[in-house]
């Protein structure tokens, strides 16, 4: 892994087009900002671990287990 | 766009025929499925409740969706512009939204935190992670009220 030490409003530049900047350093907490092209997403890390591994998981969900959804019936909550 | 029939293989319905433009486009993929940039969305004629995001190119890639409202009425996602902009959209509102549904040893859950975003008429798609405090795993049966009280 690559190390820079930054300080405060100081940044990173990756790739000529992902800015990060030291927004604020308290304690162990550190703020950043990120500024990337809209393509980009940018998440944090562990979040969209979750989120992955939710979906992999969701793959062994079948039909068989959707026969019986609760409240499916309370079609006045749909919009239009 | 011309329309082209296409046969696809899944794991839950066997093989489905599909037209060419039914495929949405994720650039992206779906986290954890990162390579897979081609999905349609499929129903079982007589239910419209619960559709499926089948990837065109992996038979046993297939996540159940809904949509959040007719489980959580008041539910509301709020996302980074930049990540509605990507899909050409100048609001939510012109999005179709879905959440995925999972399983866990307590019963059926959804994915608040990622809904599916759809841009219907571009066939475009992305599965957007919210900042705001949702859920991962939201008990599906904590949306049905009651249906039964004590009277006496």
């Amino acid at each position: 892994m690559l190390v820079l030490s930054r300080q405060r409003d100081e940044s990173i530049i990756i790739n000529d087009n992902v800015v990060v900047t030291i927004v604020d350093i308290r304690g162990d907490k550190v703020r950043l900002g990120i500024q990337a092209p809209q393509e980009v997403p940018v998440h944090r890390r562990e979040v969209y671990e979750a989120i992955q591994r939710e979906n992999r998981r969701a793959t062994s969900v079948g039909p068989r287990d959707t026969e019986n959804l609760p409240n499916s019936t309370a079609s006045e909550n749909r919009r239009g | 766009m011309l329309s082209r029939m296409m046969r696809i293989d899944t794991a839950h319905f066997g093989w489905i025929d599909v037209h060419t433009t039914d495929v949405l486009r994720f650039p992206l993929g779906l986290p954890g499925f990162e390579q897979r940039r081609r999905w349609v969305l499929l129903a079982r004629r007589d239910r419209d409740d619960v559709s499926w995001l089948q990837c065109v190119d992996c038979p046993g890639a297939a996540l159940a969706v809904v949509d959040p409202r007719r489980f959580v009425p008041d539910y509301q996602v709020s996302l980074a512009h930049r990540d509605v902009a990507c899909l050409g959209l100048r609001s939510l509102d012109e999005a179709k939204v879905l959440v995925t549904m999972n399983r866990t040893e307590r019963g059926l859950t959804l994915d608040l935190k990622a809904p599916v975003v759809l841009n219907l008429r571009r066939r475009l798609g992305r599965q957007m992670i919210s900042n705001s405090d949702l859920p991962v795993r939201y008990a599906l049966e904590k949306a049905s009220p009651p249906r039964m009280r004590k009277t006496a």
